[in-house]
């Protein structure tokens, strides 16, 4: 589905989601882990359809995290962080970006298979972008 | 005997209907293609329009399965010569139960026959047929079916398109004559023709009667081969009655061999060239023992994709094929009428298709693994539906795993060869064949054949042995063994320059060395071969450097990365393996090149550097006890405070290398407390040597510093990063002059803050080594002090808050280690345990003392507590923070092994490391002594490294595994438990680094 071919145009659903961290102490706390990145092997990421994918994905949510809050799902793919695009990053420069001290928000743009699957099973109709 | 050989045409024909079917899979698949091509021209104009005919269902199909085909079958096309094409889709569809067949005949000539059937109440056979008659002016019969006939079928061969055989019973009562044979390689019949139709019996006979028959031919192969039309040649189907005396004998079968074997041709150079595609594809992957690994591929959902990797996508193809098709296994337990004998065909029709698929594909299909596929997916219970129908034919059954060990010890060497390469494909990925074959003694014979001169059969049976030793069935690696597989490895990697055979060598050998047993045999045999043929030539290292040319780099080849895996396996084996290893002559100089090489390039990241980076960790620790003259630099001072004087200093100004003593003695004081004296902290006098250091010397010479801390600060590679940090905490460890420089040199080099950072790391076991290092380097006073002030903050904030674990969630081992570290450092430094308290750690501390379930860090952060209390300058502020005196003493009832142990007192079981050692060594000089105890908290980074992955593979790695169960790492983990002694440093199958996963 998000797996395209070069040159190609590519659609994607994405939805936006804006989560408020969390302070904790020093911390601020996003309550969400990441995997993939284009430093790690895309075979082991569970989450995604093409496993040539090496975007960014969320493994883990934080029960009642600010993650959880914002409607963050297991298996989301983030394509920006934002505004910064997280398709062609390393792990950790993405999760750089996700903790930047001086950010209290972070405004992702993600999209996930059940959206997608929604889109298309509404007649004719094209994914807004 | 007759019946025998009635039995051989049956073979034949079944493999000759089996290649038919694949090519027409492959051109139908084409045609279809491009109608659909040009229907989505056609509809692209009227959007949304939902699909609702049938042929675009179809396309989906085709499209998914077959499309990878079309550039090939494109260029057929082109082929100016006659060409039929048919495609025949089989897709699982419950709609529609039509048939109809459609005939178009377009004014180019092209006769279209789309016929779709039902086969059973679900399966929808689309049958598509496109005749492209050229200028050819001929007759073109009609075949019984209504098909026409390709060109040059005479009437003397009423041959018919296999694709129709399929649907036609009694199909198989068909033969044709030899003739006929120069016709069913259709797409390139004129050349074949031109070369072989003069005399079509003898050729026939030739050709397909015996079993080296076919090298004639390889001519012809080659050049075929090199064009993308190349088809290998159809075995015809050849009726009962007509069959040339012998034609059709196989190999195997010992008294027909004898008269086969006389006009044998013998085997060209081409026909090696075609057996070499060969281990393309039986290799699963281009390095060694991820072989098992791959074939996972097949079980996960994935889309099929075009993926230019041919030979690892195969299987996946197959598998993809399979889903989306009916299965249909009715011939799972048909009788088995066909003696072994037919195997030689098929072996060698196994052969005869990789030029046509190297030459033509460019994607993956499952067309060309079926051969070799088809059998194995009997014994592995895959099968292709596609295979099935052909299968259908009762003659017809694969070797089954007795014959092809007998075949292992044919006269004939393709024939060893072949089944060696059958046998190495059974074993993929499959326990139960590798336990059968060693149980049919299967092994001694591979091992047999490494000493085969010829290339083909040892390079075959090298892969057999390296899949079979692959896996967590030991005794398929003892078995190897045993037979002395071990040195047979190493005399053939002695002999060969094939890449490709050093590669499956010392794939072997790296799966070998996983077990723990056979450590030190290979270290026995192989050790100086693997060092001389592999580990210093690919490292680029030149024992007399040329002084015009630069150093040469290294090369990360497969073959140096499994030779390096293997070296670092066997050096986890205890001090006798790190000092064969450490006096393996260019070992050390060329691992520490390579390193060089690797920082030099920034490709650090790669799993060579890991395997010499571990290799050098291994090797780096007790050197201050292992090594040759270690004791010369033993520092007694040790055992009385640090600045004290020692014999290694003597030594040193005997030979002139201080420059002098007052800067010595200051360098040597700074340890004294409240005696700093900044100004020459950061100028350290390294013992100036009359020539180079080499070999194990290089191991600690304080260059080696820089080299790490390089390592530390570029690799992405968690395992480079621990094994990197691992080897600053076994070089800072100890108490001889080395490490003294060591502590000292990573301080000059700045690698203080680089280490702190890495705190901050994602990965549990770069904490946990990171942290031990922090602990030995502080053995520095210097040090001590510059941790405490930058890095406390850093370790307190990896520690959990009493119940509630931080985002990291580190294991245990890694809180105690971290626990222990603090503890180091807050001992004689008031200082630093001020820093700590203000780090707010006292909360977190009393929190882990009070409520930590684990008895390890309960003890552990007890003792800090402890340690912290006994600054009476402290309490002051500590009871102003509202802490008293309870808060600090140990509790008796946190768990059964506190209560066990329950006096405050300093009892040797409860203690942290540096508590314990100051009993014989006054000054917290933290030595690397593995305390069972304790665990990963003792200094020794290997045998924490195997309480790591036991840890690992108990615990599932953090839930991470639990949550995401990740093929292949379950997989390791798996293998990793079973070999635990291992593991750490093993790794053999840990390749990939684990996919990382951070809180954010």
């Amino acid at each position: 589905m998000t797996s395209c071919m070069a040159g190609q145009p590519l659609t994607v659903v994405v939805q936006r989601i804006q989560i408020q961290k969390l302070r904790h102490g020093a911390n601020l706390i996003l309550g969400f882990s990441i995997g993939g990145g284009i430093d790690q092997d895309p075979g082991q990421n569970p989450f995604s359809d093409d496993k040539t994918d090496k975007g960014i994905y969320v493994t883990r949510i934080s029960p009642r995290g600010p993650a959880e809050e914002a409607g963050l799902r297991m298996g989301d793919k983030i394509m920006q962080v934002n505004g910064w695009d997280m398709t062609m990053v390393t792990h950790d420069q993405a999760r750089k970006r996700l903790t930047k001290k001086n950010e209290d928000v972070v405004r992702l743009l993600v999209t996930r298979k059940s959206l997608e699957e929604a889109v298309k099973h509404s007649m004719g109709s094209y994914p807004r972008q | 005997m007759e019946d025998y050989d009635v039995r051989s045409a049956a073979s034949i024909l079944a493999s000759v209907k089996e290649q038919e079917a694949r090519f027409e899979q492959l051109t139908r698949a084409l045609e279809e293609e491009r109608r659909n091509v040009n229907l989505q021209l056609e509809r692209s104009n009227i959007p949304p329009n939902p699909p609702t005919s049938q042929p675009l269902a179809w396309q989906q199909v085709v499209m998914q399965e077959q499309s990878p085909s079309n550039a090939t079958s494109l260029a057929m096309m082109q082929e100016p010569q006659e060409v039929v094409e048919e495609t025949v889709t089989i897709e699982e569809d419950p709609g529609t139960p039509t048939s109809h067949v459609s005939v178009v005949t377009s004014d180019d000539g092209t006769t279209r026959r789309t016929e779709t059937k039902d086969i059973s109440s679900n399966v929808k056979v689309t049958k598509m047929v496109k005749t492209v008659t050229t200028r050819t002016v001929r007759q073109v019969p009609l075949g019984p079916d209504g098909l026409p006939l390709p060109e040059g079928s005479s009437p003397l061969g009423s041959y018919t398109d296999s694709i129709d055989r399929r649907y036609m019973k009694n199909g198989g009562d068909r033969f044709i004559t030899p003739q006929a044979t120069s016709t069913l390689t259709r797409s390139y019949n004129n050349s074949y023709n031109d070369s072989y139709g003069e005399t079509p019996e003898s050729q026939y006979v030739r050709h397909y009667g015996l079993h080296d028959g076919y090298a004639d031919l390889t001519d012809n192969y080659g050049s075929l081969s090199r064009g993308v039309n190349f088809r290998p040649p159809r075995y015809p189907y050849l009726p009962n009655s007509y069959r040339p005396e012998n034609s059709y004998t196989l190999p195997i079968r010992k008294d027909d061999y004898g008269h086969v074997a006389q006009p044998q041709v013998p085997m060209g150079s081409s026909t090696v060239d075609l057996n070499r595609s060969q281990p393309e594809r039986f290799q699963a992957e281009p390095y060694g023992l991820e072989d098992d690994r791959r074939s996972l591929g097949p079980e996960e959902e994935e889309p099929y994709e075009l993926e230019p990797d041919y030979s690892t996508a195969n299987r996946r193809t197959l598998q993809g094929a399979n889903r989306g098709r009916t299965h249909r296994e009715p011939l799972r337990d048909m009788p088995r009428v066909r003696g072994y004998p037919d195997e030689a065909i098929e072996a060698e029709l196994i052969d005869e298709r990789h030029p046509y698929i190297h030459g033509m594909y460019s994607a993956p299909l499952a067309l060309p693994e079926r051969g070799s596929m088809a059998s194995l997916d009997r014994m592995g219970g895959r099968r292709s539906p596609s295979i099935d129908s052909i299968r259908k034919d009762p003659r017809w059954r694969d070797p089954d795993l007795p014959e092809v060990i007998a075949m292992l010890g044919h006269p004939i060497d393709p024939v060893k060869s072949n089944a060696a390469a059958y046998l190495q494909h059974l074993c993929y990925e499959n326990d139960k064949i590798k336990k059968d074959v060693r149980q049919l003694k299967g092994i001694p014979v591979l091992v047999g054949l490494l000493d085969h001169p010829k290339s083909e059969v040892h390079r075959k049976a090298c892969g057999a042995l390296r899949n079979i030793s692959y896996g967590k069935d030991n005794d398929n690696k003892v078995a190897i063994k045993i037979c002395d597989g071990i040195p047979g490895l190493v005399r053939l990697l002695r002999k060969t320059n094939d890449m490709e055979v050093r590669e499956l060598i010392t794939g072997t050998l790296w799966n070998l060395s996983s077990y723990e047993p056979l450590k030190m045999v290979i270290i026995n045999h192989g050790l100086q071969t693997l060092t001389n043929e592999v580990i210093i030539p690919h490292s680029g290292w030149e024992h007399e450097p040329n002084e015009d040319s630069k150093p040469r780099d290294a090369e990360w080849t497969t073959v140096f990365k499994n030779t390096s895996g293997c070296l670092r396996n066997v050096s986890s084996d205890g001090a006798e393996a790190r000092r064969r290893l450490r006096e393996c002559e260019g070992l050390v100089d060329a691992l520490l090149h390579a390193l060089q090489s690797a920082v030099g390039k920034k490709d650090m990241d790669n799993k060579s550097v890991e395997n010499c980076v571990c290799i050098m960790r291994n090797l780096s620790y007790h050197v201050h006890k292992e090594v040759p003259g270690a004791e010369r630099f033993q520092d007694p001072s040790a055992l009385q405070a640090p600045g004290s004087a020692g014999p290694q200093r003597k030594k040193k100004d005997d030979a002139g290398c201080f420059g002098g003593k007052k800067a010595k003695e200051e360098w040597f004081n700074q340890g004294r407390k409240n005696g700093e004296n900044d100004k020459n902290y950061d100028t350290l006098d390294l013992p100036k040597r009359s020539e180079p250091s080499k070999g194990f010397e290089l191991l600690y010479q304080p260059e080696v510093v820089r080299l790490y801390l390089s390592l530390l600060t570029e690799s992405q590679n968690y395992n480079t990063l621990e094994a990197a940090a691992g080897a600053l905490q076994n070089l800072s460890a100890g108490q001889w002059t080395w490490s003294n420089y060591i502590r000292a040199t990573v301080r000059k080099e700045k690698g203080l803050p680089i280490l702190v950072e890495l705190l901050r790391s994602d990965s549990d076991k770069v904490v946990r080594a990171v942290s031990i290092a922090l602990r030995n380097l502080s053995i520095d006073r210097r040090n001590k002090d510059l941790i405490g002030s930058y890095a406390m903050r850093d370790l307190v904030s990896n520690l959990p808050s009493g119940q509630q674990r931080p985002a990291k969630n580190l294991e245990e081992d890694t809180v105690v280690a971290i626990l222990n570290t603090i503890h180091e450092i807050v001992t004689d430094s008031s200082e630093n345990a001020r820093s700590l308290a203000q780090a707010q750690a006292i909360e977190k501390l009393v929190a882990i003392n009070r409520t930590s379930q684990s008895a390890r860090e309960t003890k552990a952060a007890s003792h800090v507590l402890q340690t912290v209390w006994s600054y009476k300058e402290l309490r002051n502020a500590l009871t102003k923070d509202g802490w008293n005196k309870s808060h600090f003493q140990p509790t008796m009832t946190t768990t059964p092994k506190a209560t066990k142990n329950g006096k405050p007192g300093y009892d040797d079981t409860t203690l942290p490391l540096m508590e314990k050692n100051q009993g014989t060594r006054k000054c917290g000089s933290g030595d690397m002594i593995p305390m069972d105890e304790l665990g990963p908290d003792g200094y020794s980074t290997i045998d924490q490294r195997d309480k790591d992955c036991k840890y690992k593979a108990v615990d599932g790695s953090v839930d991470q595994t639990e949550r995401e169960p990740l093929k292949n790492d379950t997989n390791r983990k798996h293998y990793i438990r079973t070999n635990r002694p291992a593991v750490s440093l093993v790794d053999a199958c840990d390749v990939k680094p684990q996919p990382v996963d951070s809180w954010v």
